[in-house]
């Protein structure tokens, strides 16, 4: 059985760009957490970690960075059927989100019903630092409205 | 009508998965090179900060081994502090860390190394994964994979004090005791996690070591290089990953030095070449004499099998036991009571890695069972008086020696930082095991894709940790293979999209 949501941040927040997805998953959280029980976890390494993070729940979104070569800042949602991979949903020590998620059907594991991956292009990920890019920082809230928006779409239809 | 979106991570990311094959004049293979990530700026993020802070900001730098950032810079603060951790303290760190070596080790064995052996070098990309392992040995051990991982996060999880990264290291110990439910738990999980181990071993022997063909690539000389091994052990010259002496053993096993972590400065150098940005460690009383192995050449390899062949033996019973069959298959001599000849068949790391599985297993264990491991004197508070201002501190990481070191400020604010990860030890021999790969597969009628499939294997079998964003699945790594003339010219150019 799966019960509730969870929204997975991933990346490094040490990473510049690269952590705006945990940003995001907390801002999000931030703005839903009067009105439902919200799960916020943070990743660093996509594969079987990603997989096993969902586990359990009934939902789950996912934000990551994404190097797409679209410009900084643009915003995508991706569902799991049309997607391979954002900048961390794969591990470079065991394999890709669908390969793990196949792993976990053929355990047994409970599995949510939706998934839904949204990415942000970064511009800046390979240098250490805390801050964001000024384009990734200004998409932060155009992305968290817009994940706070499928969220309560999601809660509605239930 | 859906579209299929591909967003490809590593397209924008240059230098990445990209291999350099140098062909000399008369067209045989001079050198090659992986292009290896790293990411910039991190002494100069760290300067200025405190030290205590690090190993919270170090276990951040790699999403794969968390774990041996974080006690390899806690035993670096044990330095800086002048504050040496009390034996329980000692024993929960170990305890973490072996937790840790069962989860990596097993998840590195099922969906990295063992699909090649398992479904086999040539099979199709999409059934060379972990997904096909399971297919081949039975659907049960994707539940039994899982299940390993579950039982030891959990621990992680409560002995570090936070999910994935932990948080529980501090000068001079650790924040947290456990308690006798605890315990247990750990007691329970260690008992399976070497039932498990077990398993693996036996399953390795079975489709491995009883089929001629990968018996074969395990024991052929196309990955065989001559050089220095190097690892970390104990009192008695055992292996161990939590702390000890460094020691190096010569190609035919005779002991060359043994130093304290503290001292690498003295034993490793770098050398940059002018064709590739890499640094390649060396032995500096050897010397650099080029991607060349044997007595005269520093190079040296840090891995599972390494440690093993600088090891007298293990140091708990089942592991030790099978560290015996692995030498003795080998046909190597024994050279002392307890160790063998070394093997330098690279792909013999993949079953290194499987013993070590059983002897972190078992490790886990013994420690589980010792009484004073729910004590809770965790920590000696640092003494102002014995403040230090520099530490060094080393693990053996999964991926070979992690050796941290600071410098700091009378008020222990960070001025110096240095690094050395586990992977940049085994540039120079995971070049040289590319290189033979190429030497053996560049005249060959192969196919494109086997010749990029066993290529991979040569870097796959050291289990290289990539700090960021490249591919390392079997057969889905994006990969560009270069030949390049003896001016850097390109030859011809061998490519495989994610």
């Amino acid at each position: 059985m799966t019960a509730g949501t969870v929204i997975i941040g991933m990346g490094n927040p040490l990473l510049s760009d690269d952590g705006v997805g945990i940003a995001v998953a907390h801002a999000v959280a931030e703005c839903l957490r009067h009105r439902m029980d919200l799960t916020v976890t943070e990743l660093h390494t996509g594969g079987i970690r990603l997989m096993e993070a969902m586990a359990g729940f009934k939902r789950a979104v996912v934000v990551d960075a994404m190097l797409s070569g679209a410009a900084p800042g643009t915003v995508r949602r991706f569902d799991p059927k049309d997607f391979v991979t954002t900048k961390n949903t794969f591990s470079s020590h065991d394999t890709d989100f669908a390969t793990a998620y196949d792993l976990g059907r053929m355990a047994g594991v409970p599995l949510p019903e939706q998934v839904s991956f949204w990415g942000i292009e970064a511009r800046e990920f390979d240098c250490f630092g805390e801050r964001f890019t000024t384009e990734v920082a200004a998409a932060l809230p155009g992305a968290v409205h817009r994940i706070v928006a499928e969220i309560k779409e999601w809660e509605a239809a239930a | 009508m859906t579209t299929r979106i591909t967003i490809d991570p590593i397209t924008r990311l240059e230098g990445h998965g990209r291999i350099d094959i140098f062909l000399n004049d008369q067209g045989a293979v001079e050198n090659a090179c992986f292009q290896i990530p790293e990411l910039r700026g991190f002494e100069q993020f760290c300067v200025g900060r405190m030290a205590e802070e690090m190993p919270v900001i170090t276990n951040r730098i790699c999403g794969v081994c968390p774990e041996a950032h974080h006690i390899a810079a806690s035993k670096a603060l044990d330095g800086v502090f002048g504050a040496e951790p009390t034996p329980a303290a000692k024993k929960l760190r170990e305890l973490l860390y072996m937790t840790f070596f069962v989860t990596d080790h097993t998840t590195h064995f099922y969906a990295l190394g063992g699909p090649d052996f398992i479904v086999g070098p040539d099979a199709p990309p999409s059934e060379r994964n972990i997904l096909g392992v399971a297919r081949k040995v039975g659907l049960e051990v994707a539940g039994d994979v899982i299940a390993c991982r579950k039982r030891n996060h959990e621990i992680i999880t409560f002995l570090g004090g936070k999910s994935i990264h932990p948080v529980a290291g501090v000068p001079g110990g650790w924040s947290r005791a456990i308690t006798t439910e605890e315990r247990t738990q750990i007691e329970d999980a260690a008992r399976k996690n070497i039932e498990f181990a077990r398993f693996s071993l036996a399953l390795f022997e079975k489709i491995v070591l009883k089929n001629p063909a990968y018996l074969e690539m395990v024991t052929s000389d196309t990955y065989l290089h001559r050089t220095y091994s190097m690892g970390t052990v104990d009192a008695y010259n055992r292996t161990n990953f939590y702390d000890g002496l460094i020691r190096v053993v010569d190609p035919e096993g005779k002991e060359f030095v043994k130093y304290h972590p503290s001292e690498y400065r003295e034993h490793i150098a770098e050398r940059v070449e002018s064709w590739t940005y890499l640094k390649y460690p060396y032995l500096k009383k050897v010397g650099w004499k080029g991607l060349t192995d044997g007595m005269e050449s520093g190079i040296y390899t840090a891995t599972p099998l390494s440690r093993l062949n600088v090891s007298e033996g293990l140091a708990t019973p089942l592991a030790n036991a099978e560290y015996q069959r692995m030498y003795e298959t080998f046909g190597c001599k024994k050279i002392t009571d307890a160790r063998y000849e070394p093997i330098h068949h690279r792909m013999a790391t993949h079953w290194a890695r499987l013993i070590e599985l059983l002897y972190a297993a078992e490790r886990m264990l013994e420690l589980a069972l010792d009484p004073e491991i729910t004590s809770p004197e965790t920590r000696n508070i640092p003494d102002p008086a014995r403040f230090a201002g520099e530490g060094i501190g080393s693990v053996e990481a999964p991926r070979g020696t992690l050796t941290h070191h600071y410098v700091t400020d009378e008020r222990g604010v960070l001025t110096k930082v240095n690094m050395i990860v586990g992977t940049t030890n085994n540039y120079a021999p995971i070049s040289m095991s590319i290189k033979r790969a190429a030497e053996k597969l560049i005249t060959s009628a192969a196919p494109e894709e086997a010749v990029l499939n066993r290529i991979e294997m040569a870097f796959r079998l050291y289990d290289p940790c990539f700090s960021c964003a490249t591919h390392f699945l079997p057969g889905k790594m994006p990969l560009t293979v270069s030949l390049r003339d003896s001016q850097g010219g390109l030859l011809r150019e061998m490519r495989r999209k994610a």
